[in-house]
């Protein structure tokens, strides 16, 4: 985001300024939002485990960790536990991927005025 | 500028800083070298500032799970109760040891305070605090994120000012070496 080369005649305004401003917020948020994407896929798949498993097992019951302890608990209890869960993150990653979307919109919308103004006296890209 | 800082004094004061440097540089009267040494200064302010923000917001990322991992527990005690079943649990006695445990139907849970205090409360008022608790957590989040992205703007603004600087002493000095060789040249 540090501008480079002989711009140095150029004009920046407080428009633009916040225009910078905006792409490295949005740039941030979707650092962020793609770590938090790579932790909820980890946990779907780690659902997605626990379920096979739950098929395969051959006993009645099972140990299912709610807070800091194992509770036992029948098997078809903890499948409809874990399809809930898994309910629940996959709508969440279905969230964050559209807010990804977005951000990503926005973000070339923003290269496009930027890059349109200061040619290639900015740098808006990744090293 | 426009969004002010939760935590008040230290960031109006840093803007205000910001913004006699964004004059400073209009006017140009000191000589760029100088300028990009105080202006580098609350760049490092700033940085300290982040690096404090971001240790209270790995703090309460880490906090708000735990919450609501004791709110699912209180739930599932909550749940059991009526039913006349025990709630059977193997729980962690000593890191690696396991021991079991027959949790028989109760109405009531104990809550950590901290400070040394543990209090029983029944499961509703548990999860009633609980659910508090969480809701605050979730709040100082947001401010905290909020706060954050303030604070960035900060730095970004210190960034293209400390760059124009920079670049427009680079131009001056350029100019002048053309200068001296163009008449060196005559």
């Amino acid at each position: 985001m540090q501008q480079q080369g002989a711009g140095s005649e150029m004009e920046v305004t407080w428009e633009d300024q916040q225009n910078i401003n905006k792409f490295g917020r949005l740039n941030n948020r979707y650092h962020e939002l793609e770590d938090q994407i790579k932790i909820a896929k980890e946990a779907n798949e780690n659902l997605e485990d626990a379920s096979n498993e739950l098929i395969l097992t051959d006993e009645d019951s099972v140990r299912f960790q709610i807070g800091e302890v194992f509770v036992h608990m029948a098997n078809d209890e903890v499948e409809s536990k874990i399809d809930q869960m898994k309910e629940m993150t996959t709508k969440n990653l279905e969230k964050m991927e559209e807010e990804k979307a977005s951000l990503l919109s926005q973000m070339a919308e923003l290269k496009k005025i930027l890059y349109g103004k200061f040619k290639d006296s900015i740098n808006l890209e990744e090293d | 500028m426009h969004i002010a800082g939760s935590t008040g004094e230290p960031f109006s004061n840093l803007i205000n800083n910001v913004r006699s440097i964004r004059i400073m540089v209009c006017k140009s009267a000191i000589h760029p070298r100088f300028l990009t040494k105080d202006i580098c200064r609350p760049l490092q302010q700033y940085k300290v500032v982040e690096m404090k923000l971001l240790a209270q917001q790995r703090e309460l990322q880490a906090k708000i799970p735990d919450i609501e991992k004791c709110l699912d527990i209180v739930a599932t005690l909550q749940a059991k109760k009526g039913t006349g079943e025990e709630l059977l649990a193997d729980f962690e006695v000593s890191e690696g040891i396991y021991s079991r445990a027959r949790i028989e139907e109760s109405d009531s849970v104990c809550l950590w305070l901290g400070a040394n205090v543990m209090l029983e409360y029944t499961s509703d008022e548990a999860s009633a605090l609980l659910q508090k608790n969480l809701d605050n957590a979730t709040a100082s989040l947001e401010v905290l994120i909020a706060d954050l992205e303030f604070l960035r703007d900060q730095v970004t603004i210190t960034q293209v000012t400390i760059a124009r600087v920079y670049n427009w002493d680079v131009h001056q000095r350029r100019s002048k070496q053309v200068t001296a060789t163009v008449v060196k040249d005559s």
